[in-house]
């Protein structure tokens, strides 16, 4: 009943979708997987209307539909139910199923609560969730919170005729072990009205519980499954795809590391609510990487090496003595350099140029009592500019210009210039093309050579395995397995995958 | 077309210079008496307080942050430099430009380590200096001794060559924080936390004590300002600086600096409170009265912050 054919959707420098069709019948529950990037995001802001597709159609039982956006997507029985961020918590819980359609409670502006109070009950009678509708919503908990938005997405059955298609993203992440078999009971029951689509990174859930799976990889619906024929395996190794290369990730210029010199050791350090017990050495030349799914306690590991957390137990050295203030100045000053994620926010300063940016972290080192050299400045940045090939007019040009891989180079040549021997990757890939990507690859051969040590939480899995010599897998934020990553002997995707969920 | 936007976005810096040749122009126009030299030196010798002032704004507009309290910092100071000038002397003025950096660094040390938004923060340190001003003034209007006056902050008013001191202290003072601006690791770092606090911030940079330094700066200049305007005046009151907040305010932001912090800086300032000016002398010469001018800056300020604030730095507005 509802279809999408040929659905492409393209963001600057990203082809998100290309030539999607999708396919949900009466009553389905239909599984979306794919890794981060994949598409399955998009796909699914497409669905409930907050995108529109560059091109190909939308069906609803036969009819040709273009939505402007999410509200009118609802008016076509299509809700979303979104991780646990969309209620609103310090209203009540029948506020929050109602927000936005208030007006039905309403005499001349003046909401009729009693009547609203009514209405919630009998919505929340839907998920089997007995509490008191004024109660305010951060008294509740995580798992009642996800069945209130159930409950707020079903008065769509009221307020719509015929057939709904709800999206569950992620529903089970914060979710016990039992809960998430009451959701699924409830999903089931459900579906002589509903159809489902169903988005969520544990596999075996979405196997559970899925009539049809939809395998996503670079935008592209790469193959569908029947829910009682699936395989994990199968499945993960089609979201995977491609043979890793090796010439890709530079493998050739892998070299071992210098076992003597430790620049970073965690013994069995904690920060709270983060992970816990984490243990590690980097030492000059290797490149450590952790990998983990979202939440896993990756990033932290990279920040608290960092000096924006503090560790809350264990011991945490860097070149053999612990950080007295724990600070970003101080990590900086001890030569520890970061490469975040979000490149154009907390890397490069969008409105200052590239000189600018490079000296940013070393200003001391440019100036005489506080009065900069800027010839100097000038001429380290058309050093680096050459070194790393970075593709600007000049160096007096405004840093947000430049493209992505660009920037990621000039924040990288910000911490090289200024000697920074251990270098924290943290997506350093996330939305370069393709040749942007080998240059990174190429730089961190190059710092390796260099003697610096890297800490990396790669884009991909393909990524930390071709990169690095050590792998650490992570699961909420407990150690799992370390695996050697020496050429020749790398672990397999699956051998990660396998510990990871 | 793409070429046209491209002169538009390039001119875009001298916006604030195109406007004050513009505007000069169209008053000389109506009133040639207007660009007789000398007249144009007194008039913008008249402004020298409010020009320091809004200098010092620029630096807590330029971090992204504002500072409604320099108006009742020139207060205070009136009052202080007024009643401790027959003690001190020429040292008073000491006095005076402590008092200012204090307070200032006090709404600094609010806002970063208490997080409390430097708006609110200002607005309640001005509080402060105005209870404070009245306190020490007995809610009178205090004269200088006329002979200390002469004696001490006489020369201000006098010409070196023709050209009234008064300017060259404000020259001074600008190529001053010109020179911090663009040429001291403390400028850039400023840049830095306006354009992109966090990544100043990742680079390792003391952000606190660079935004502490702003707001200590803004204070330090609103007493520059406050001691001038009192020696002018010969006198101090709590009230006596009234009315320079907006026009500071409009000052740094039709020059060019908006808001949300990280572009313009101190030329712009120079630019900014020539316009207010001249749009203020044009209304005089039309015979706009005074409490209409109010409304007409209150106007140009709306419309500046509209035309100048970067949106794209702001997803919330309250």
């Amino acid at each position: 009943m509802y279809q999408l054919t040929k659905v492409n959707k393209k963001f600057p420098g990203v082809h998100a979708l290309k030539n999607v069709d999708f396919f949900i019948g009466r009553g389905e529950i239909v599984g979306l997987v794919g890794e981060n990037g994949a598409g399955k995001s998009t796909l699914m802001k497409i669905i409930y209307g907050a995108h529109q597709p560059d091109t190909g159609t939308i069906e609803i039982d036969g009819k040709t539909i273009r939505f402007q956006n999410s509200r009118q997507a609802m008016d076509y029985g299509i809700g979303m139910l979104f991780q646990e961020q969309s209620l609103i918590t310090n209203l009540t819980v029948m506020e929050n199923i109602f927000l936005g359609f208030e007006l039905q409670f309403s005499n001349f502006g003046v909401i009729n609560w009693k009547s609203m109070a009514k209405a919630a009950q009998y919505q929340l009678k839907k998920v089997n969730l007995n509490i008191d509708p004024s109660t305010v919503t951060s008294r509740l908990s995580f798992a009642q919170r996800q069945l209130v938005e159930l409950a707020k997405v079903l008065t769509l059955e009221e307020r719509i005729d015929g057939d709904l298609v709800i999206l569950l993203d992620e529903p089970t992440s914060v979710l016990a072990q039992e809960e998430v078999q009451l959701l699924f009971e409830l999903v089931r029951q459900l579906t002589n009205r509903v159809s489902f689509i169903f988005v969520s990174h544990r596999l075996d859930e979405v196997l559970e519980l899925s009539d049809r799976i939809y395998v996503m990889k670079d935008g592209e619906v790469v193959d569908t499954v029947k829910g009682d024929k699936a395989d994990i395996d199968d499945i993960q190794r089609k979201m995977v795809g491609r043979d890793i290369d090796k010439e890709y990730y530079r493998e050739y210029r892998q070299k071992s590391y210098d076992q003597s010199k430790k620049l970073v050791s965690f013994n069995a350090v904690s920060v709270a609510e983060q992970f816990y017990d984490i243990s590690f050495d980097l030492r000059a030349g290797e490149v450590v990487s952790f990998v983990g799914t979202e939440g896993s306690g990756r990033e932290a590991i990279l920040r608290t090496v960092f000096g924006l957390n503090n560790p809350t137990g264990g011991q945490f050295l860097v070149k053999d003595s612990p950080y007295s203030t724990g600070t970003v100045r101080e990590a900086v000053q001890r030569g520890i350099g970061y490469v975040p994620r979000e490149r154009k926010v907390e890397g490069i300063v969008n409105g200052m140029n590239v000189y600018e940016n490079m000296t940013l972290s070393q200003l001391s080192s440019y100036s005489n009592k506080g009065i900069l050299r800027v010839g100097e400045e000038k001429r380290l940045a058309e050093n680096w500019v050459e070194k790393l090939s970075i593709k600007t007019p000049s160096v007096e040009k405004d840093c947000g210009g430049l493209s992505g891989g660009n920037q990621q180079k000039v924040v990288l040549a910000k911490w090289r210039s200024g000697g920074s021997d251990v270098i924290l990757l943290d997506h350093p890939t996330r939305g370069l093309d393709i040749g942007a990507k080998e240059d990174v690859y190429e730089m961190v051969r190059d710092m390796c050579e260099d003697g610096a040590g890297i800490i990396l939480v790669a884009d991909t899995l393909e990524e930390a395995i071709g990169l690095s010599h050590t792998i650490y897998v992570l699961k909420d934020g407990r150690f799992q397995k370390c695996f050697d990553g020496s050429t020749g002997d790398k672990p397999s995707l699956y051998d990660l995958v396998h510990y990871m969920i | 077309m793409a070429t046209a936007t491209m002169t538009v976005q390039s001119l875009k810096p001298y916006f604030p210079w195109i406007t004050l040749v513009i505007l000069v122009s169209v008053v000389g126009l109506l009133n040639p008496a207007f660009l007789k030299p000398n007249s144009l030196i007194v008039l913008i010798a008249d402004i020298v307080p409010l020009f320091i002032m809004a200098l010092g704004m620029t630096f807590a507009i330029y971090i992204g942050g504002i500072d409604l309290s320099v108006q009742q910092i020139a207060n205070f100071v009136t009052v202080i430099a007024t009643v401790f000038l027959l003690q001190f002397g020429i040292f008073v003025a000491v006095l005076c430009i402590i008092t200012g950096f204090v307070i200032g660094a006090i709404s600094g040390w609010i806002t970063t380590k208490q997080y409390v938004p430097s708006f609110v923060a200002t607005l309640a340190m001005g509080f402060i200096a105005l209870s404070l001003a009245r306190f020490l003034s007995g809610e009178r209007a205090l004269s200088m001794n006329a002979e200390a006056r002469d004696a001490t902050f006489g020369w201000i008013f006098e010409r070196t060559v023709g050209v009234p001191n008064e300017l060259i202290i404000a020259a001074t003072l600008l190529l001053l924080v010109w020179f911090l601006q663009n040429h001291t690791t403390f400028g850039r770092a400023l840049k830095a936390v306006g354009a992109g606090e966090l990544a100043a911030v990742a680079s390792g940079l003391n952000v606190d004590r660079i935004k502490i330094l702003a707001f200590a700066l803004s204070g330090t200049m609103a007493a520059v300002a406050g001691l001038m305007f009192s020696a002018k005046l010969s006198g101090g009151d709590a009230n006596l600086a009234n009315g320079f907040l907006i026009l500071a305010i409009v000052a740094v932001l039709v020059g060019g600096t908006p808001l949300t912090g990280g572009v313009g800086g101190m030329m712009n300032t120079l630019a900014g409170t020539l316009i207010v000016v001249v749009i203020r002398s044009a209304m005089i010469y039309l015979e706009i009265n005074a409490i209409m001018q109010q409304m007409v800056f209150g106007v140009i300020l709306i419309v500046a912050i509209a035309l100048t604030i970067d949106r794209s730095k702001i997803r919330i507005v309250k």
